[in-house]
Order: C-alpha cells, then structure tokens, then sequence
C-alpha cells in the first residue's frame, strides 16, 4: 500500500456561533471573518506539516483545489505544491488537482504542471477533477450544462500539448488556439500519472477505465459508507474487463491516532467537531445547479437519496458515533492499524489519502499523529497489496539524480561571497 | 374558453429539436413563450388569451415531451431555434408574449428579425442588469426558497401549488414513481433555463433592444421581488413606442397570481382601440 499525507487547509478560527449566523462555509462566507495575518501563520504552519510527512515516510503529499471556502484555503494548490517542491525531495507531489475546466486557456494547467514535475525531478501526480459545483459553478460561474464537455475538451488538449513535439492549432468548441507549443514539457513520459477524484458516479468510472487512470474517491463520511460505492466501482471495473488492480483506487480517510484511545478522543475531540460541525456545514442550495448531474446520476440520486452526499454528513454526531461510523478511524495505533487494514481489504483500495491534520488541530497534535501513523501503523499495513504493480505512480528521477535545494550556493559560496581576483596577463 | 389545450409535436427535422406544442383557441395567431417553469398546467392566463386568440405554445427542448437541448449550443441558437418554430408553424409576424424567460426570448428575436415579429408583450422578461437591483439568482437557491421572491402572496392558490411541488425536491425517500418522474421533469426544464442564462440572466440585450421595430407592451407585477420592475423602466427607454402595465398585488409569476388583469393588458394590446 501507498500512502499519502492530504491536507485540506481549513481556517481554523470560525466562530463559536458560525452555523447559527451563515447558512454555509462555502462560497457566500464573507472575507471579513479571514484575518490574513492569522492565515500568514496558517500557511507556514500547514506547510511544515506536510513537510513533516515527507520526512517521516509517506510516499506522498497531497494539496487540492477550492475557492471562497472556509474549510480549503487553497485557490491554487499549484502554488502550494511548487513551495514543497523546494522544501522537499522525497515524496511525491499529489496536486488533486486542478479543475481544468476553468483554466482559460487549459493550457495552462500543462504548463504548470509540467514546470512542477521538472522542478521536483518527475514527482508530480496530476489530478484533474471536474470540480464541485461550489467551486466551479457559483464562485467560478461555468455553466453546469455544458461543464462536462468542457472538463473533457480541456482534458484532450492538456494531453495532447504534453505530448506533441511539434506546435499544433487546436480548434475547439470551448479554447481556439492557433499555436500550442509548450514549453517546459514534463519529465516523466508519456506524462504524470492521472488520477481523477469523484463522488461515485458511472461516467467517472468509466472515463477512468477507458484511460487507464487512478480513480480516487473523496468522502468525508468514512470507509464504512464506502464500501457500496467502491463495490459500484470494481463491478464496473470487472464488466469492462479491467483487471481488478487496488492500485487504480483511492481512498481518502481522516485519521487521528494518539498514544491511547482514550488520550485520542480528549485531544482530538473539538478539532473533529470543529470539522464536522463548522467546516461541513454546507448550503444545500448550491450543492445541485441544474445539469451539473446526468440525468442518470439524478435518478441513482434520487433512488439512493439525493441529500445524503458523500459531502454532506457527519454533522450532529457525537465522537462514539463518528468512531463507529468510521467517518474517522481514531485511537492508539494498534487500534488505527487494525481499521485501516479493514479498510484496505475491505474497499480493497492500493492507495489511502490520509487526512491526519483535521478541522481546528493544532501542529503539535497534528505532528504527533504524523509521528506515530508514520512509525508504528505504515509498517505493520505496508505489504497489502505487494503482489499488485502499481501503474498509477510517477516515475521520478532517481533520489540521488534529483537537485537538492539550496546545494547549487553552498557549492559556490567561497567564490561567491570574496572578491573575484584581477588578473594581470 | 378552452381548458384542455391539443398537443402537437413538431419535428423541426433531422439534427434539430422536436418541440410539443400546446394549442388552443381560434382566432389570430399568439406565440406564447414560457417562463423558466414551463408550462405546468393549462391555467391562469393561457386559457383567457385562448378565448380571443389561436394561441401556440411551444415548449422548449427539455419541458415536457419536447427534446434536443444538445442541437442548441448557445443563446444565438436558441433564437433561431424560435424562428424555426414560427416558420414549422406556419405563422406571419405572429402577436409574441413572453414570460420571464420566455420573454428574454422573445425581445431578443425581435431584435434579431424585427420585421418577423408582429406584435409583442413582455411580462417581467430577463434580460438586463443593475448592479443596483441584482436579478435573484435561480439556480443557488432550494426550490422552497425561491417562491416567495416568484409570489406576492404567498397564501394564494399559485404560491401554495408551488409550494407543494418544492416538497419534492426534500429528502425524504417515500416519493412515487410519478413523482420522481415529475422531478426528473422538472430538473430536466432547469437544465435548459441554466444552459442560457447560467450565472447571471444578461448578455447584452440592451444594446440591441433599439431594433425592435414590433409595438411593445411591458407588463410587470408591482410586488415583483425576483426581477425589480425598475427595469420596465429601461425597457420603455430603449424601445420605441413601448408602453409599461404594472399590475398590483402580483409577484414574478404575474400570469398565475393575477391571470385576469395581466390577460386584459396583453388582450388590449393585441387589438388596439
């Protein structure tokens, strides 16, 4: 199994009556509830923290995308993911990823891309969702209709300017551009690999079978609630004739892990609640603009109930509820190894996004959990699924290829900082 | 009067929509657009205009059993989606009334061939833009929350019909197959309104608007909250020879809160003097 350390960045100091005065922490939130020199150390700090997983093991570390939200203070994860490009050089960079449809044009996120992978020595795995309709269609005004068909023109474009090696015009319904020539090109070829977050609908699936890319399922309510939606998904698999590699899934859990279970719900209790209460309190009303969804995913919706989103639960719980919910795994280690084993054989997924910095939590709880995930639960889970390849990870440059920050100066220091002798021919 | 309309479709040919026509009446022709609701029923105003007129209803790709939303790629093809309509029909410079939408729609076809449009009147159409008095938005809002800014009273009999399809959209799991297929119908309709008029209901029709040739009439609720009647206002302005109806005690949906009063204005119109 591979692991990767996802942070979300919420704001953390939503106040006391948050859910009483806003109907929601996304889109319409007012700014002035945002102190930016809270958010200065916010960043730094959130920074460190993933900086700290890749030097603690974790195969990868992972940023995504949101606008005008309370809970994801990442406008740009490119940003983010080129500032751990310099301060790391291990793990791999999970940029989950760029909801190319609103990129004008969309290659633009080539271009960045690619300048990411060849910064890092070839790390970057590169996400392209289609975006929830917070982000996409109220804070970034795409029509919900046509959204899809520009997700997938976008998405042809980007692929195709990674891989000609000869400037194309490419005619569009959505971009037209005479001239697609980009440079830089990534390093890992043909390109990054691929992976495609969703919710559980059948067009994702198949898209992602038919392009061989790693399907990852985001849910904020748990392994225990997945396992009928990746069930969906290794059915669809086997009835297109893919080879049921846990390699091509994702699955992303929050996890907290203290040195006993009892020390793990004192800590961790108001940060959880802060996540479920405060940072998923969400606005019905925009959760479903009209033609976001095919009509085939609103009759599965109304069927399966459409209200009850993989983004929309866990709130009114108490920390029992959530625990044996398994919206979040939490305990002492042995504990937390135990459930995320089940959760691996049981959705049979190759790759976890583990979100251990939750809601509220500070960076002394958060790296402790870090510490011990890292130390005393990867090791015991590492070899599920050792007999599968894995396909869906990037081919980086050789650690002892890759630059190392900083160490081009320290070569030339001495020369650097003493006057450059004159030469008398 | 006529209370149940005949039903017609109307394959406009291959590639292209095929659109249900609701007709009913004799008389001169009236091309009647639809609001971003449809047309739910044959009540409120639609039965006393087809007591004078012949009056045609197309219903857009998406509401009822009309489809080929995919044949329309923006809002220029969906003007001429509505000629095409007048032309499948058989009709010469018909009286055009539009509502909300259905009035957007018209004015724009008005501007766009102004000497193929007869006659026309507006009722509350989208279209323009202050910032002063944003248009509520349609599509960030839950379906109960939208009525009262479409209703003057909310305890009239339109207000609370609505109100009862909006219990649909709960999340409650014990509809029926008919009412699940009612939503479905009704998510279906949203997606065309969205596929024009996503995010903000305005690309440029004031411009234009000094092309309408066709004599104008404005009818606009007074208690309207979910488009200002300030905006009867610029439509008068920018229209030559339009005149402005305000109808009291009506909301948004003034046909269905006020039929009578609003079809009187539209009747007048159509047979000046």
């Amino acid at each position: 199994m591979k692991f990767n350390w996802f942070h979300l960045m919420p704001y953390r100091w939503l106040p006391d009556d948050f859910r009483e005065r806003y109907h929601g922490v996304w889109v319409d939130l007012p700014n002035a509830l945002y102190d930016p020199e809270r958010g200065h150390v916010l960043y730094n700090e959130y920074l460190d923290m993933l900086e700290y997983a890749d030097q603690q093991g974790f195969d990868a570390i992972g940023v995504n995308e949101h606008h005008q939200n309370g809970y994801g203070m990442m406008p740009s994860p490119n940003l983010m993911a080129a500032a751990l490009a310099r301060r790391t050089s291990k793990a791999m960079l999970l940029v989950l990823g760029n909801s190319i449809a609103l990129y004008n044009p969309p290659t633009r996120v080539a271009e960045e891309f690619a300048m990411l992978d060849v910064i890092s020595g070839g790390r970057l795995i590169a996400g392209f969702p289609v975006g929830t309709p917070m982000d996409v269609n109220f804070c970034y005004g795409q029509n919900p209709v046509t959204l899809r068909d520009k997700y997938r023109e976008a998405h042809d474009l980007i692929l195709k300017a990674w891989q000609e090696r000869e400037p194309f015009a490419w005619n569009g319904k959505y971009t037209k551009l005479r001239y697609v020539n980009i440079w830089p090109q990534p390093i890992q070829k043909p390109h990054p690999p691929i992976w495609i977050p969703g919710t559980g609908s059948i067009e994702t699936w198949d898209f992602c079978a038919e392009l061989g890319y790693n399907y990852s399922y985001l849910s904020f309510s748990g392994y225990k609630r997945a396992r009928k939606v990746l069930e969906g998904y290794w059915d669809r698999m086997a009835a297109l004739g893919k080879e049921p590699n846990p390699y091509s899934c994702t699955f992303f859990q929050q996890i907290c892990v203290s040195d006993t279970d009892e020390a793990c719900e004192r800590e961790w209790w108001p940060h959880v609640n802060y996540f479920f209460n405060k940072c998923l309190h969400l606005y019905p009303g925009m959760m479903g603009p009209p033609g976001y969804m095919t009509e085939a995913s609103i009759r599965a919706g109304v069927v399966a109930q459409a209200g009850n989103t993989s983004l929309n639960m866990g709130g009114n719980k108490s920390w029992k509820e959530l625990v044996d919910g398994g919206y979040i795994i939490a305990g002492s280690p042995a504990t937390v190894r135990q459930q995320v084993e089940e959760l691996a054989r049981g959705l049979r997924c190759g790759h976890l996004g583990v979100a251990l910095h939750i809601g509220s939590a500070p960076m002394d709880l958060t790296n402790r959990s870090t510490y011990l995930f890292a130390n005393e639960v990867i090791p015991h889970v590492r070899s599920i699924w050792s007999e599968w390849e894995d396909h869906w990870w990037p081919k980086a440059m050789p650690p002892e290829k890759r630059e190392q920050p900083g160490s081009h100066n320290t070569a030339v220091q001495a020369q650097a900082e003493r006057p450059t002798e004159v030469r008398h021919e | 009067m006529s209370d149940t309309p005949r039903s017609t479709l109307l394959k406009l040919g291959e590639g292209r929509p095929t659109i249900q026509v609701l007709e009913a009446g004799e008389g001169e022709p009236l091309l009647f657009l639809h609001g971003a609701g449809g047309i739910a029923a044959w009540q409120g105003a639609l039965p006393i205009l087809a007591g004078k007129y012949h009056v045609y209803a197309p219903l857009l790709p998406g509401f009822g059993q009309s489809n080929g939303l995919e044949y329309l790629e923006d809002q220029f093809d969906l003007f001429q989606h509505g000629f095409d309509v007048i032309e499948a029909l058989g009709l010469e410079r018909p009286y055009v009334v539009g509502e909300s939408l259905g009035g957007w729609m018209a004015a724009e076809m008005a501007a766009l061939r102004p000497k193929e449009i007869g006659r026309l009147a507006l009722a509350a159409p989208v279209g323009l833009w202050r910032d002063e008095a944003p248009v509520v938005d349609l599509f960030g809002r839950m379906a109960h929350e939208l009525a009262p800014y479409l209703f003057h009273d909310m305890n009239g009999p339109a207000a609370q019909q609505m109100l009862g399809l909006t219990q649909l959209f709960s999340n409650k799991d014990d509809r029926t197959q008919e009412q699940i297929e009612t939503l479905i119908g009704m998510s279906r309709g949203f997606r065309t309104v969205a596929k024009f008029l996503f995010p903000i209901p305005e690309s440029g029709l004031e411009r234009r608007l000094w092309r309408i040739k066709a004599p104008t009439l404005i009818v606009w609720g007074e208690q309207d909250r979910f488009i200002s009647p300030m905006y009867a206002e610029i439509f008068r302005e920018k229209i030559a020879g339009a005149k402005v109806v305000t109808i009291p005690n009506a909301g948004h949906l003034v046909g269905l809160e006020a039929p009578e009063p609003y079809a009187r204005a539209v009747l007048g119109w159509g047979s000046p003097g």
